[in-house]
């Protein structure tokens, strides 16, 4: 009993310095923010290697989960006499939930594992530690960067993703099932909403690029400087994210859903 | 009238104490390294090179004692000073720590870059004169994926002295390397202190070199300076651990067998068990 007791403290206790390490490295790195934007060029270096060498992986993802939210809610539409909502229904679906949480999600496998990878072994290969020895702060000159970089790429993924998902729910839809194409519009128009719609599924792809950027610099910044470290940083990076999102997703759905 | 002479000594250890949990790693260390000459730090492994490296850089602050740099205290309580202190002081890594996302040439000019605000042609001028005295302007756009162990220290040395540091540390930088690439690396340290007038210290366990290229040595053992001298001195002491360390012996004070039981009796519990 004793010993149970002590494992749980000891988890507790370690639980609760990694947390506030987190937050004392999300403090490190505010006052850096301004000053990052007086070197826009890093900042689009890794806007590139981040977001635009992801864009394939979304589109990709996007076009497929569209065209079977079109397969899998056809049926059901039928049976209510409803098929012409396939459009509204599709994209409600794609901009409010699907498209922010699995892009986060992908972007949180392809691109916050290689933040962490790549901060990690840099910090294993002595780089940090060479630009802290040119007075350089790796903070401002590395992590920052990368930080931005991912907060801004996650929405505008996440907007391409759902515009990829409509396509294909359109594609589907329309020359496959027999909706017809300007039933298909038309609901989209009424249904979808600039502000409560479009603009909830942005401010949760920001608070979800928040979470995958910050994650993925974290843990390279402080991984252990040896191929294991760098491996674990990557793994954790992925998980924790994954978490989050699905977290943070629950409780941004019940403050953003009207009527809730 | 007031003169601004410069102390004898680029760096001062004064009495620094430095634990790294319990264990006490410098227990009262004290060393001058004197303006323009080439030191050698040598010690068996574990005996703290590498942390006197770190203290000297600001990287670890000393529990007691104080580091001081041309006569200022080494401290990290403040970043802007830190760094001021850094801008002074060249450090070249065992394995070079070239940033793998850039090519040679802007490795070399990454510290202008950042702390300079010198036009284009001009960094192009230092970066390729740099480039030129440690051989390598023509390897100016390979990446560091693409040279040898050699090469990469041959470009961090460029790296460390484009910034005209007053001082040089280089750490291990003959471990891993062809006889050829030793003797290119010995003779760089040796022409870059001499032509530049700067101020080195090599952190080495090779004893060969360090006495071809120092002008003093000093040896470290159990967190305490064991003996210091020119390379001459250092083969007279006739303390058995410099003997031991100097000549490569296998067994002395420091002991082939790591510590513990006796043979007979760790022979003896495993049997019982």
């Amino acid at each position: 009993m004793t010993r149970s007791l002590q494992a749980c403290w000891v988890s507790f206790s370690q639980f609760a310095a990694t947390f506030g390490g987190f937050q004392m490295f999300t403090l490190r790195l505010l006052p850096y923010l301004p000053r990052a934007i007086l070197r826009p060029r890093l900042i689009t270096e890794q806007i590139y290697s981040l977001g635009a060498l992801s864009l394939v992986l979304i589109m990709f993802g996007g076009f497929f989960v569209g065209t079977v939210l079109a397969l899998q809610s056809y049926s059901t539409l039928l049976e209510f006499g409803q098929v012409d909502a396939l459009g509204a229904f599709a994209s409600e679906a794609l901009v409010r939930e699907l498209g922010p949480v699995v892009t986060a999600l992908l972007f949180a496998g392809r691109a916050g594992s290689a933040v962490a990878s790549e901060v990690g072994l840099m910090r294993a290969t002595n780089q940090l530690a060479a630009m802290e020895l040119m007075a350089v702060d790796p903070l401002q000159r590395v992590i920052v960067p990368r930080f931005i970089a991912g907060v801004v790429s996650v929405p505008l993924l996440a907007a391409i993703f759902c515009t990829m998902g409509v396509l294909g729910a359109y594609l589907v839809g329309v020359h496959q099932l027999g909706v017809d194409a300007g039933a298909f519009w038309s609901h989209i128009q009424d249904r979808v909403d600039l502000f409560d719609d479009v603009g909830s599924g942005l401010f949760k792809s920001f608070v979800f690029g928040v979470s995958a950027s910050l994650m993925g610099v974290y843990e390279g910044y402080y991984a252990a400087p040896n191929a294991g470290g760098v491996s674990r940083a990557a793994t954790r990076t992925v998980v924790i994210t994954s978490v989050w999102i699905l977290l943070f997703d629950f409780v941004l759905t019940g403050m953003t859903m009207p009527g809730v | 009238m007031l003169s601004h002479k410069k102390p004898p000594n680029i760096i001062e250890i004064q009495d620094v104490r430095y634990s790294r949990g319990k264990r006490a790693i410098f227990d009262g260390l004290n060393m001058n390294f004197p303006r323009g000459a080439v030191s050698a730090v040598m010690g068996p492994s574990g005996t703290g090179k590498t942390t006197l490296l770190n203290l000297i850089t600001g990287q670890l602050v000393p529990d007691d004692g104080a580091v001081l740099f041309d006569g200022k205290v080494v401290c990290p309580c403040s970043r802007h000073g830190l760094y001021n202190t850094r801008r002074q002081i060249g450090v070249l890594f065992q394995d070079g720590a070239l940033l793998t996302d850039l090519n040679v040439f802007e490795n070399v000019a990454f510290p202008l870059r950042e702390h300079t605000r010198l036009p284009e042609q001009l960094i192009r001028q230092i970066v390729l004169m740099r480039l030129n005295s440690v051989g390598l302007r023509a390897a100016w756009q390979r990446m560091p994926s693409e040279l040898s162990g050699g090469m990469a220290r041959r470009v961090g040395l460029a790296r460390a002295l484009v910034m005209d540091p007053k001082l040089i540390i280089y750490d291990e930088p003959f471990t891993g390397l062809d006889p050829i690439a030793v003797g290119v690396i010995l003779r760089l340290i040796r022409q870059t202190n001499d032509v530049l007038g700067i101020t080195s210290i090599v952190v080495t366990h090779d004893v060969a070199e360090a006495e071809m290229l120092a002008d003093l040595i000093f040896l470290i053992s159990e967190g305490k300076v064991v003996a210091s001298g020119s390379p001459l001195d250092m083969q007279q002491k006739a303390s058995s651990m410099v003997r031991q360390f100097m000549q490569g012996l296998a067994d002395g004070p420091v002991p082939f067998h790591y510590p513990g039981t006796s043979y007979a009796d760790q022979l003896q519990t495993m049997s019982r068990t």
